[in-house]
């Protein structure tokens, strides 16, 4: 077998029918590299959310095959995604990722719960300490800041050892500090953890902590650069931002 | 303007809306209908023997109604806040806010009250049949039309209504644009000093009239202990949020221990939002309690005078209060459904960290359970106290007859429109695309 975490190939999705319709993924075949960290770019509409959504199972391809550690999710039923969701893929979003009924301790465990598995609690601790919340276990969402809300979120995707992690815009809505404390907290994941990771970011600095950024335009890959400076991601993006 | 604003909230808010109309053409039909069988009765002399209890039962089927649309509508204003607040962060004055929600409360009210009026007639119609086939009313009541009971069912559907959107309306102001991202703040006071008074004031009252009943003659301890357990439920559901909070870690324990996944996420759920919990556990509070007290009371009345009841007679009192159950029934329905339906985000998220689908099933159940079981304790307990007080009058012993079928039955009835309520408003959200839709 290959050492992508996560395999596209030939991946349509299209959204609306007939004179409404929009080709949102055209094509598109990329692979995600175990221990990788991938930023995806792209204009507003460009397609790059939705290339996370079908690779982590959130939207199902018109056509093609996504494949995580090997095997084909697009054909998975209901059930077998919600296991693929709780064991193998990690997911995080801009803002509301997390229960607000239960405290953080309880989402940082949340998924293992719901897999029938009793989790230890001195590693939830760990990890907890290690994502800077000690002290704040028994928290419950609305009384954490985004970015420490964004941290225990990052700790319930990470605490799984999933296949691979993707993040929507996670820094979108936090603070430039907060938002580099997350990106620092990605990076460690990939270099001491082997943590996959895929991000989308429009954001340049927030691309250079990746070891490769894809550039999206009208759903497709137009443009992969490896471990880009600032200057560069900023001169591929050309007099948009 | 405000108008078209009205309009798209309307359509925005449908299961919310269509919930609290339905309560309130339910609770005109109800009360109309009440009214015009008693007016009906009163032309007719031999009738004057089940008058008192023609009128106790419309007094119950007014009481629920005004108990139902009033808490329906603070329901609703709970659910809104949100799109009140963002609608005054895009500059919306405080009077145009006040004004937009009062005119949905009259739209609503007038359209509902209006249809409920027309209802009335034909159900007038169908409980004269009624009494007439269990022998209440052998000759059966004339039903005519008369004015009185229309107003004053218009009344309950505009006046009820109207109010409750003001003071819903003045709170709503209050609210800072920028709750809209602290949707927990809303909730962070669990009683706020009015709701304790009312609370605390209405529960002193029940204590005073159960403490009156065993000393009273026997033709007046039967109403009275009915208005003892109004008092009671109208303090219980003031106070409720606190008792539910108690029941909700105690079931929820429960519920998590049966089924550790599902079971933690229904019982944190109840626990962190005690006042939309008794939302859904005040309907089921005011059947249990209500019901079991009127036909308890009959049947407590009926073995201390030595009158056993069979074959159709038997199913007097349970006609008489049927409605009134079948009522709040339906807002045990209506509540529950409101309660879960603002859980589709949640429901989405819980699917992206890998609910199972059968899980998020058994999770909207123990919840629905959970708030099931606390409203009927509180009920039991209740109409428990009313009826030993009017076992105490009638008989000098603190007893009273039941029947353990007609309880489970009702119990059971509660339960199955609550599970009903709650899986079929979060069935989009359970089964649905997970994501918005949009392109990006």
């Amino acid at each position: 077998m290959d050492d992508h975490a996560v395999l596209l190939e030939g991946v349509t999705r299209t959204y609306g029918r007939g004179a409404t319709e929009v080709a949102a993924l055209r094509q598109v075949s990329v692979g995600f590299r175990r221990g990788s960290f991938t930023a995806v770019m792209g204009p507003s509409g460009s397609g790059k959310s939705t290339l996370l959504q079908c690779a982590s199972g959130l939207d199902r391809p018109d056509a093609g095959a996504v494949r995580v550690a090997g095997r084909d999710i697009t054909r998975f039923g209901e059930k077998e995604l919600a296991t693929l969701r709780r064991d193998q893929v990690g997911v995080i979003f801009q803002a509301f990722n997390l229960v607000p009924s239960l405290t953080a301790w309880q989402n940082v465990i949340l998924p293992s719960r719901l897999a029938g598995r009793r989790p230890d609690p001195s590693r939830v601790r760990e990890l907890l300490r290690r994502v800077g919340l000690a002290g704040r276990e028994g928290h419950r969402p609305a009384q954490l800041s985004g970015g420490q809300q964004q941290r225990v979120a990052i700790a319930r995707a990470l605490f799984g050892r999933p296949e691979v992690l993707f993040a929507d815009e996670p820094t979108g809505a936090l603070d430039r500090g907060t938002g580099h404390e997350v990106l620092a907290l990605l990076r460690e994941a990939v270099d001491a953890f082997g943590q996959t990771v895929v991000m989308v970011t429009h954001d340049p600095e927030a691309a250079t902590r990746a070891d490769r950024v894809l550039f999206l335009t009208d759903g497709r890959i137009v443009d992969v650069l490896e471990r880009p400076s600032a200057e560069q991601i900023g001169m591929r993006l050309g007099g948009r931002r | 303007m405000t108008l078209v604003l009205a309009w798209s909230n309307v359509r925005a808010n449908r299961t919310s809306l269509a919930a609290t109309f339905v309560a309130v053409l339910l609770a005109v039909t109800l009360v109309g209908g009440s009214g015009l069988v008693v007016a009906g009765a009163g032309t007719r002399d031999e009738l004057n023997g089940v008058m008192g209890l023609l009128v106790l039962s419309a007094v119950v089927s007014g009481f629920v109604s005004v108990f139902v649309v009033a808490g329906m509508l603070s329901l609703h204003v709970l659910r809104q806040r949100r799109t009140w607040a963002l609608l005054r962060s895009v500059g919306m004055t405080p009077r145009q806010v006040r004004r937009l929600i009062t005119a949905e409360a009259l739209v609503v009210g007038v359209l509902a009250s209006a249809a409920g009026c027309a209802l009335a007639v034909p159900y007038a119609a169908l409980m004269s049949a009624l009494m007439r086939m269990t022998g209440l009313a052998p000759g059966g009541i004339p039903v005519g039309i008369t004015a009185v009971p229309f107003v004053l069912a218009s009344v309950v559907g505009v006046a009820v209504t109207l109010p409750a959107a003001r003071v819903a309306a003045r709170k709503a102001v209050r609210v800072g644009p920028l709750e809209v991202l602290r949707e927990s703040a809303a909730q962070r006071r669990l009683l706020p000093w009015p709701r304790a008074v009312i609370g605390v004031v209405a529960l002193a009252g029940g204590g005073v009239l159960l403490w009156l009943i065993p000393g009273l003659q026997p033709k007046n301890a039967a109403p009275t202990a009915l208005g003892a357990t109004m008092a009671l439920c109208v303090g219980a559901s003031a106070l409720g949020p606190v008792a539910l909070r108690m029941l909700g870690l105690l079931l929820g324990a429960v519920a998590a221990r049966l089924d550790p996944g599902a079971g933690m996420l229904a019982g944190s759920s109840v626990v962190t939002q005690p006042r939309r919990a008794m939302s859904a556990a005040s309907p089921v509070m005011l059947t249990v309690a209500l019901a079991c007290t009127f036909l308890f009371a009959v049947a407590t009345s009926d073995a201390a005078a030595g009158v056993t009841r069979t074959g159709e007679a038997a199913w007097a009192a349970p006609v008489l209060v049927g409605s009134a159950v079948v009522y709040t029934v339906i807002s045990v329905l209506n509540a529950t459904a409101m309660t879960m339906d603002e859980r589709a985000d949640e429901i989405r998220l819980l699917r992206t960290v890998g609910i199972g689908p059968s899980q998020l099933v058994r999770m909207v159940c123990w919840e629905t359970l959970i708030v099931t079981t606390a409203g009927t304790l509180l009920g039991t307990g209740i109409a428990a106290a009313s009826l030993t007080a009017l076992g105490t009058a009638l008989t000098g012993e603190p007893w009273f007859a039941y029947s353990l079928p007609q309880y489970a039955g009702l119990v059971a009835v509660c339960a199955v429109s609550g599970l009903a309520g709650g899986l079929v408003s979060t069935r989009g959200a359970r089964r649905g695309a997970l994501l918005a839709g949009s392109p990006g």
